[in-house]
């Protein structure tokens, strides 16, 4: 369907000079690879509790609110976000828990919605696959209670729940709990921003401009 | 190298290297413009300063980025294998792999898949690649209209202005200058130059369009082999809503973009924001594999371009330039590019990495007085996150420029040229030395102040003395010295 014939034969062969690799086994490169040395830091020694703090600290510096609770208390500090965010309707990704889905309040379940019904709400929840403190980075993979990637970029304020179980140290430590590399991945830090006019920092260009964060201490 | 051919100074920059006049010639500009200098320098102070903190506060910095060179070199060794694997990989996901050997094939394909999707607007997340192979003025050309969105894009889009960074693209123009493009470009009364009322209007412009063009072109940072991934790092969000709302998705990425395995982001990431933005992360990085049902674009393309890349492959030193994660520490951190800013390097990719990118792209046809727009001090390669040695490769491209210019006839007229077999000639001969010293001593004492300096040469020498002086050639030689010095101890 190209416009342009052989392209591939003849990027590939240009490489291939290059490199001077007509054909190279599978298992060749992959032992080239696996010998790669890797001398950076990939676990983190923090304890739990440390972890925590120092993710609320980094996401702090983002502009994103953040606050604490037990496991018990979730669903009160679900409810009690929403009603001080002064907003009504909100999206939920399907599986959402539940209880998270404060009464009083518009819910819109995303099943399949149109971005303009997205664009209409005021707001949306989610849960998220994991959290690295040192750099304050919620990590988002779309399952189904995190949600599609539109329901977490149209409203301007979400609202993220991150269990402190879910939070790892470092960046490397996030990678070892994907057991298979996941097929989207959105990783958040802080809401949308921009430093494009003078080098000043912008909360909220396209993206949400409100990121909140409820971090249960299921673990500490 | 000198600016032998006489130039106009023109002051609106051209990008294209094969148009564009010499480095020293298009960096004039810059230079007698103060307010210009100005932005340039506060802009890169900003990053810089937070730059420098984050890098501090990480104590495996070395490590990573002798990592992250580490796999890059090895991804660029086996290219063609994780490149075939990248194809397969995303094809299997329901993606469409094209391969495009320059600029020219590219922008064919770019516009056939447009064609087929009767697509006569599409939306842009930045991409360095497409402002490579010169895309919008061919998609204009061709009756598609093409918006970009990022604000820096935005601005430089409306303002009729070039690129001069490579991630903060417009930290020439400052608040005013944006709030009158918008203001004009948008038709917008009573906009004031706070950068919050700013970003809110190009946050207005740019919402229908997200949510009704259907297609959209990106770039991207990096092409996971292992899983036929591509990854976009980005900080407004437009490049989400580029990712997400369409229903087909163009992505055109260098080859060199390719990482062996998803995990090797582990490396990357820790080291692209921190250098690029000084941040310990952007806010968005998005990964997507091929179609997802019911979840964003439900057809994609990639373009694999090559388009000079291959070239520099196959070069031993040079092949180090395809590392780069088009990060911009080099061009923040070189001193040359402070004082002339971006436009001056005649090439969407400024500043160091430009000065050794920009001429490999072009075959070394064109660009050929960027390898010398730098004083080799280092800094550049000291910030690297992939480490790319890029003094060394400076080096390497300035023998390649010297080469090209002793094949050249008329080498023999150019003075420095002349002035080098001279030197060459006298230097190798004692009795030619002295006669040379006693010559220069009477010639150069008729331009010698009191004060030992020479202030103003005539004809070829004003070149020196026009913004220095030189001093006074002294009474004794060093060699009259040790003569005397001998005779003494005698």
């Amino acid at each position: 369907m190209s416009a342009v014939a052989d392209g591939r034969k003849l990027v590939l062969n240009c490489i291939r000079a290059a490199t001077r690799s007509s054909s190279v086994a599978a298992e060749q490169v992959a032992g080239a690879y696996t010998v790669l040395a890797r001398e950076y830091v990939s676990h983190g020694s923090m304890s739990a509790e440390a972890r925590l703090e120092r993710m609320a600290e980094r996401l702090r510096e983002y502009d994103a609110e953040v606050v604490e609770c037990l496991p018990e208390e979730l669903s009160a500090a679900i409810a009690a976000q929403l009603r001080s965010s002064g907003r009504h309707i909100f999206v939920a990704p399907p599986r959402l828990p539940a209880a998270w889905i404060a009464a009083g309040f518009e819910w819109r379940i995303d099943h399949n919605l149109p971005p303009g019904e997205i664009e209409k709400a005021e707001g949306v929840v989610t849960a998220c696959f994991c959290g690295v403190a040192e750099s304050g980075t919620i990590v988002v993979h779309h399952s189904a209670a995190e949600g599609r990637r539109v329901i977490t970029l149209l409203p301007e304020w979400h609202l993220c729940v991150v269990r402190a179980s879910q939070i790892v140290e470092t960046l490397p430590e996030y990678f070892d709990r994907c057991k298979q590399p996941p097929a989207l991945v959105t990783w958040i830090s802080g809401p949308s921003a921009t430093a494009d006019i003078e080098m000043t920092r912008i909360k909220g260009v396209h993206g949400p401009r409100f990121l909140q964060v409820i971090l249960v201490r299921d673990e500490c | 190298m000198s600016a032998g051919a006489e130039h106009e100074v023109i002051d609106h920059p051209i990008l294209d290297p094969a148009l564009a006049p010499p480095f020293p010639v298009a960096a004039l500009p810059v230079l007698r413009n103060p307010q210009l200098r100005m932005n340039v320098a506060h802009a890169i102070d900003v990053i810089q300063a937070k730059r420098a903190r984050l890098v501090a506060e990480k104590q495996d910095w070395q490590e990573l980025r002798s990592a992250a060179s580490r796999i890059k070199d090895e991804a660029l060794e086996n290219l063609g294998f994780y490149l075939e694997q990248f194809e397969a990989r995303c094809t299997a996901a329901g993606g469409t792999v094209h391969w495009a050997a320059d600029a020219a094939d590219a922008r064919k394909i770019i516009l056939e898949i447009l064609r087929e999707e009767k697509a006569d607007e599409v939306i842009k997340i930045k991409t360095m690649t497409s402002a490579e192979i010169q895309l919008n003025p061919y998609l204009e050309a061709n009756g598609v209209r093409a918006y970009e969105t990022d604000l820096a894009e935005i601005i430089l889009q409306l303002g009729e202005g070039e690129p001069s960074h490579i991630v903060v693209p417009a930290l020439h123009v400052n608040r005013s200058q944006v709030r009158e493009i918008f203001a004009r470009r948008m038709g917008i009364e009573n906009l004031s130059d706070e950068p919050e009322a700013l970003t809110a209007a190009a946050r207005n412009y740019l919402r229908q369009k997200f949510l009704s063009v259907p297609t959209a072109i990106s770039g991207a940072n990096f092409l996971i082999a292992e899983t036929g991934s591509v990854a976009v790092v980005e900080s407004e969000g437009n490049g989400r809503m580029c990712l997400t709302l369409p229903r087909t998705m163009i992505t055109l990425a260098g080859i060199e973009k390719v990482l062996p395995r998803f995990a090797d982001l582990e490396v990357m990431l820790q080291l692209l924001a921190r250098s690029a933005t000084g941040e310990r992360m952007n806010p968005y990085t998005s990964l997507w594999t091929g179609v997802t049902p019911g979840d964003g674009p439900q057809k994609f393309h990639v373009i694999l371009l090559d388009n000079g890349r291959s070239s520099i492959l196959a070069r031993k030193t040079e092949r180090q330039t395809l590392r780069c994660i088009r990060c911009a520490a080099c061009m923040n951190a070189c001193p040359v590019y402070r004082q002339t800013g971006g436009h001056a390097y005649g090439s969407v990719y400024p500043g160091p990495i430009g000065a050794i990118l920009t001429p490999q792209l072009e075959q070394m046809r064109h660009a050929q007085s960027l390898p010398y727009a730098s004083s080799l001090c280092g800094a550049c390669f000291e910030v690297c996150p992939v480490k790319i040695n890029i003094p060394e490769v400076l080096l390497e491209l300035r023998a390649r420029v010297t080469d090209q210019e002793r094949k050249q006839v008329l080498r023999f007229f150019d003075p420095l040229y002349i002035g080098l077999r001279v030197a060459n000639l006298i230097f190798s001969r004692a009795r030619l030395f002295h006669l040379a010293q006693w010559a220069g001593q009477i010639g150069l004492g008729f331009f010698t102040r009191r004060d030992g300096w020479i202030h103003t040469l005539p004809g070829i020498g004003a070149k020196w003395t026009q913004t220095r002086d030189l001093r006074g050639l002294p009474k004794q030689t060093f060699h009259e010295w040790w003569a005397a010095r001998r005779k003494e101890s005698k």
